[in-house]
This record gives C-alpha cells, structure tokens and sequence, in this order.
C-alpha cells in the first residue's frame, strides 16, 4: 500500500496578484496509510495552505508531492480525496440530504436506491437520522458540521482532509465530536490529516501531532502518539500522559513563536 | 417593540389602505380639491365600470408589450450574465460599455427607438425589454460571482465539470439577487411600455392617458393609472410565485 502523502523538499505558499508568497519551504514528510496525523500550528504557519497543496487546491510552489501513490491532481480527479472545510460549505438551497449526495450527483451517478441506502446510512452514522429533510439553516453549527462530514464521506475517499473543521464550535459539541471522528476512522480505515491550533484537540485526536513554526513556516515537532495511546489510538482526555504529550507540544508551540 | 399578532398584521394594511380611500373621496372635496384634478374613488370607479370596454381594448396591449419586454429583456440580461461570468475576456471588453449604455437615459433613447422600429408595438416592447435589461444583468453577473471560495474549493475537490458549477453552484446562489431584479423590473417594464406609447401611439393605457389628459377626462386619466398599477402588480404577483416555487432555502 502506498503512502497516504510523500513530500520532498515542498514549498508551498498562496499566489496573490503580484508574486506567489512562500509559508512553508523545503518540507519532507511522509504520512502512513491508514493513519491519523493532526497539524498542530499558529495561525499564518501555512498549515492549511499545505491541506490545500495535497488537495491539490494549490500548486506546489517547489518540490514534489505524492498522495496515494500518484499525483495530486491524478488523486483528486479521482475523487480519492475529500476535504472538510471550517465553515460547513453546506449549500443553503438543498436540504441535508441533498447536500450529502452532492459529491455522487456531480460525479454523474443516478441517484440510485443504493445511493440513497448510503446517504440514510450516513446519515445515521452522524446522528442525524431525521434531518434528512431540514434545510442548513434550521440546523446548529455542530449538525451543520456533522453533514458535511457525511458529506465528505459519502464518495468513500481514501484521504480525508480537514482545515479546522471544528474551530468555530463550542468545547462541549467539539469533544463530542472528536470522539465521534475517532469512532470513524476507526471503522472506515480512511487516512485523515486534521489540521487544528488547538493543542487539546491535535494530542487527542492523532496518532501522530506534527507541529508548524510560523515565519518560516517549518516542522518544530514531529511527535508519535502510538506508544503513549494503545491500542488503536485511544486514550482519556484526563490520561497523565496525553496532558504530559500537551505541555510538550506548548512547549515546542512556545520556542516556534 | 413587541410584535403584532398575526390577525393585526393581515388587517392592518388593508384599514390603512381603507382609510387613505375615505380620506381621500370625502376630505378631499371638503378641502376644496376640484374633481378635475383629484376626482373621488367612486367616479373612478364608475369610469372603469361604464368604460370597460375601451379600457380592457387599451390596457391589453400594454400588457402585451410589457409582458413581452420583460420576458426579452430579463432573459437577455441573464444569458448575457452567463457569458460574462464565464469569459473574464469578454466581460473586461465589453462590460464597461455595457455600463456607459446604462448611463444613458432610456428617456432620451425612445424617440430614437420609435424612429428605427416604427409606431407598432415593437418599439415598445423593446423600449421595456432594454429598461428590463441593465439592472438585471448587473444583478445576475453579481449573483452569479456570489458563490464563496470554499464553495468553489468544494467543487474543485468533487472534480465539478464547468456545467456542474453552473448549474449546481452558481445558478442557485444566483436566484435570490436574480429575482429581487425581476420584482423591481415588473413595474420598470410597465413603464416602459406607457412611456412608448406617449411617443407615438393610438393604443394602450400610455395613449389613453395622453388623449384623456388633453381632453380633460381626468376620472378616465386615473383610471387609466389604477390599470396601469394593475398589470405591474399582476406581473409582480407572478415573479413571486415563480420565486415561491423555485427558491428553497428552508
């Protein structure tokens, strides 16, 4: 099985009318498949601007970069790869439903009884069995986040991307829904690469906290989670030594600013 | 403010419209306001009985030119929005005309029209179809640009062929501005239409409200106007209902 992402040498930055602005240069990074990385950074550090390199929503400005075996447009023309954005981007004129069978009405599907099995499944797997029918705007924003989950995984991609897709929620929704993400990669087997500038959230979540420096943007920490999380990634919020794995990352996120 | 109750709220703009009526058939002739200037609701009334005839002959042709000046010049609008907001070349080449077009008067531009397309209603379909024309296709390139970045990343990310953006992304975010241009171009058409037949015409509410305004008809002169207000409400009514049924947004 290939590498879920293999990057040499990566600079990747944002283009802007004038020239192209560099954030983060010279990156190396491989991430397993199967595996769940969260990208820990301050604001600026270019860690959602890399999400969108490997989603190829961006070129690379140097360097190479690898997903799934191939390159990133070949990945995402294959619908390979979904992304989660921090605002839900559910689109307000369908309903939940709808919204969670965009992906498979753009790739020309008919919407079958099967498709519609699925998005019910789906659904259900979110806990939002019954809102089928509500429209984005009768929904919180925690719900509205858990269909664009749905909807996310409704093309069964192999790599899921997520750009702070809960920053915007309350503590209380945000934990809820960690362990219900959790929950699913544990069951769908899907490479996730989760970017957050919560400490709490990037500890708890990956097996493995990457952790971005601003100016330049650049890796200060690569931290395995494995050994302190058995088996399969679990462990409390409370565990000494996941609050142990946080002072290290505010330490790093500290000497990086 | 607490708000009012429903029953109020339903009622309520029917007595204020009731009560201007009243005031209006009974203070005004008491304020001395001669019948040839303002004459009362009820002689209006019995002018759109007693004339019924000549006024629906009148009134079906503006309806016809208004009607037809809309549906051309909204549908032009739109499909001239379609291939700006897909060409960034043609839209740099040719908006800003488009825009110094706007700037001219459609006043001023009838009599021109009325010379190139003769008396008929043509020109008065046109002069409503181009008054139509300029708000829409602001509105519609606006709406069809409204889409977010994340919502244009979310198609990329689905591989959304250029149809698929259009017709799954750009043309419902379009709707909403699209049709507050089209309730706004309802009453522009009528006007439109009246002020081609004041150019030069034996026929419509615009020729009935230049021959009663010489003649010193004014009871039919209002009448006229309440017919004229009619068709712009009539049209109006219409692109709420179409707006009812194709705008879903919860």
């Amino acid at each position: 099985m290939p590498d879920a992402v293999r990057a040499v040498g990566l600079d990747v930055g944002y283009p802007t009318a004038r020239e192209p602005v560099t954030v983060i240069t010279g990156l190396d990074l491989v991430v397993e498949a199967g595996s769940f990385l969260s990208i820990l950074g301050p604001s600026g550090c270019g860690k959602s601007t890399l999400l969108r390199v490997v989603a190829d929503l961006l070129p690379p400005l140097a360097g190479t970069v690898e997903v799934l075996g191939a390159t990133a447009a070949a990945v995402r023309s294959r619908r390979d790869v979904a992304f989660v954005f921090q605002d839900s981007t559910l689109l307000p004129w369908r309903t939940v439903r709808q919204n969670v069978c965009l992906p498979l009405q753009v790739a020309r599907s008919r919407l079958t009884r099967a498709i519609s099995d699925r998005s019910e499944a789906l659904l259900d797997l979110m806990g939002l069995s019954g809102f089928g029918d509500r429209y984005p705007n009768q929904l919180s924003g925690g719900q509205r986040q858990r269909v664009a989950i749905a909807r996310a995984l409704m093309g069964e991609p192999k790599l899921l991307l997520m750009d702070e897709p809960f920053g915007a929620l309350d503590e209380i929704t945000r934990d809820r829904l960690n362990d219900e993400l959790l929950n699913l990669w544990r069951r769908t087997g899907t490479t996730i690469l989760f970017v957050t500038h919560s400490i709490a959230e990037a500890a708890y979540l990956g097996e493995r906290v990457l952790v971005l420096a601003a100016n330049p943007g650049r890796i200060c920490l690569d931290r395995d989670l494995k050994p302190v999380k058995q088996p399969q990634n679990r462990c409390t919020r409370e565990d000494p030594a996941l609050v142990a794995v946080m002072a290290e990352l505010r330490a790093a996120l500290a000497e990086a600013s | 403010m607490t708000p009012l109750p429903p029953l109020a709220r339903t009622v309520l703009p029917f007595a204020g419209a009731a009560s201007l009526i009243v005031a209006w058939q009974y203070l005004l002739p008491m304020a001395g306001v001669p019948a040839y200037i303002v004459p009362t609701p009820t002689a209006v009334l019995a002018v759109l009985a007693r004339d019924a005839t000549l006024l629906t002959g009148h009134f079906w042709p503006t309806a016809l030119e208004a009607g037809a000046g809309f549906l051309i010049g909204n549908l032009a609008a739109i499909l001239l929005a379609v291939v700006f907001v897909h060409s960034r070349v043609l839209q740099a080449a040719y908006f800003p005309v488009v825009l110094f077009f706007n700037t001219i008067p459609i006043l001023a531009l009838s009599p021109i029209i009325i010379l190139i397309f003769g008396l008929g209603m043509t020109p008065k379909i046109v002069i409503a179809a181009v008054i139509c024309f300029f708000p829409t296709l602001i509105n519609m390139i606006r709406g069809l640009d409204s889409a977010g970045p994340s919502e244009h990343e979310l198609f990329r990310m689905l591989s959304a062929s250029r149809w698929e953006v259009f017709w799954r992304l750009r043309l419902p975010r379009s709707l909403p501005l699209l049709f507050s241009s089209l309730r706004i171009s309802s009453a522009t058409a009528v006007i439109g239409a009246i002020v081609g037949e004041w150019i030069g015409s034996d026929k419509g509410l615009g020729a009935l409200i230049i021959q009663a305004t010489f003649n010193y008809q004014s009871d039919r002169l209002y009448a006229a106007i309440v017919l004229s207000s009619l068709l712009a409400i009539g049209i109006f009514a219409v692109v709420v209902a179409a707006e009812k049924v194709i705008v879903r947004e919860g």
